[in-house]
């Protein structure tokens, strides 16, 4: 089994899906690099990929207008998603989101090869959109949590 | 198993992070969140486990804070 599959098995956008499945969706993403402090996507970007952290921690920060500085969300790690809002709406990036570590290691998965590969696959397009409401989900239950501190 | 952990840090002042680790989370443990260092002080699930995937939450506090405390 390659690294890549593994690392993907303990995903758990993907969890669910069989290793065809799997291997079906590593063929169409791609890897990247970043190091400190370098900016992966900035709020209001066009987004048009979602983002598994590899290895590293990436912040994901929010400038509600030009006049106030960017206030940190979260920071996510190994194994997380992000840039799955644009995925999903078409929309613009809602965060800044920036590589926390040296050789931060990121996969993309690309919009448009994404939905081909769930037009042509429906079972792997059930499977992963329900895991990404169940992601939403956890990271809403995380933001009241840190609310709750405050 | 995988640990899919929510880490709040105390007082709220931080925005905490969301870590897949493959051995679960314990009191005392350390954890690196952004450029910073924490304790953690307390461990509970979040939501039930799901196949390989344990849910939890885990409450840790700045490691600085608490040395400057011991001092």
């Amino acid at each position: 089994m390659t690294n890549q599959l593994l690392l993907y098995k303990a995903v758990e956008l993907f969890d669910g899906l069989t290793t065809d499945q799997i291997e079906a969706l590593i063929t169409i993403s791609q890897q990247e690099v970043y190091h400190e402090d370098q900016t992966i996507f900035a709020q209001d970007d066009e987004g048009d990929r979602m983002y598994i952290i590899r290895s590293g921690q990436v912040e994901v920060s929010v400038q509600k207008n030009i006049h106030t500085p960017a206030e940190t969300k979260i920071f996510l790690g190994q194994g997380q998603i992000f840039g799955e809002i644009a995925l999903i709406d078409y929309g613009r990036r809602s965060a800044t989101v920036k590589a926390m570590a040296d050789k931060t290691v990121v996969d993309t998965i690309h919009r448009e090869n994404f939905n081909k590969l769930c037009q042509s696959n429906t079972a792997i397009g059930f499977v992963v959109m329900r895991n990404l409401a169940i992601d939403l989900s956890y990271k809403l239950r995380h933001q009241n949590l840190r609310d709750a501190e405050r | 198993m995988v640990y899919k952990v929510s880490y709040v840090v105390l007082g709220g002042g931080h925005p905490g992070a969301i870590i897949n680790q493959f051995e679960e989370p314990e009191v005392g443990q350390h954890v690196r969140i952004g450029k910073k260092t924490f304790e953690i002080v307390e461990v509970n699930e979040l939501m039930p486990a799901r196949g390989d995937f344990a849910f939890l939450h885990a409450t840790v506090r700045l490691l600085e804070a608490k040395r400057k405390k011991n001092l």
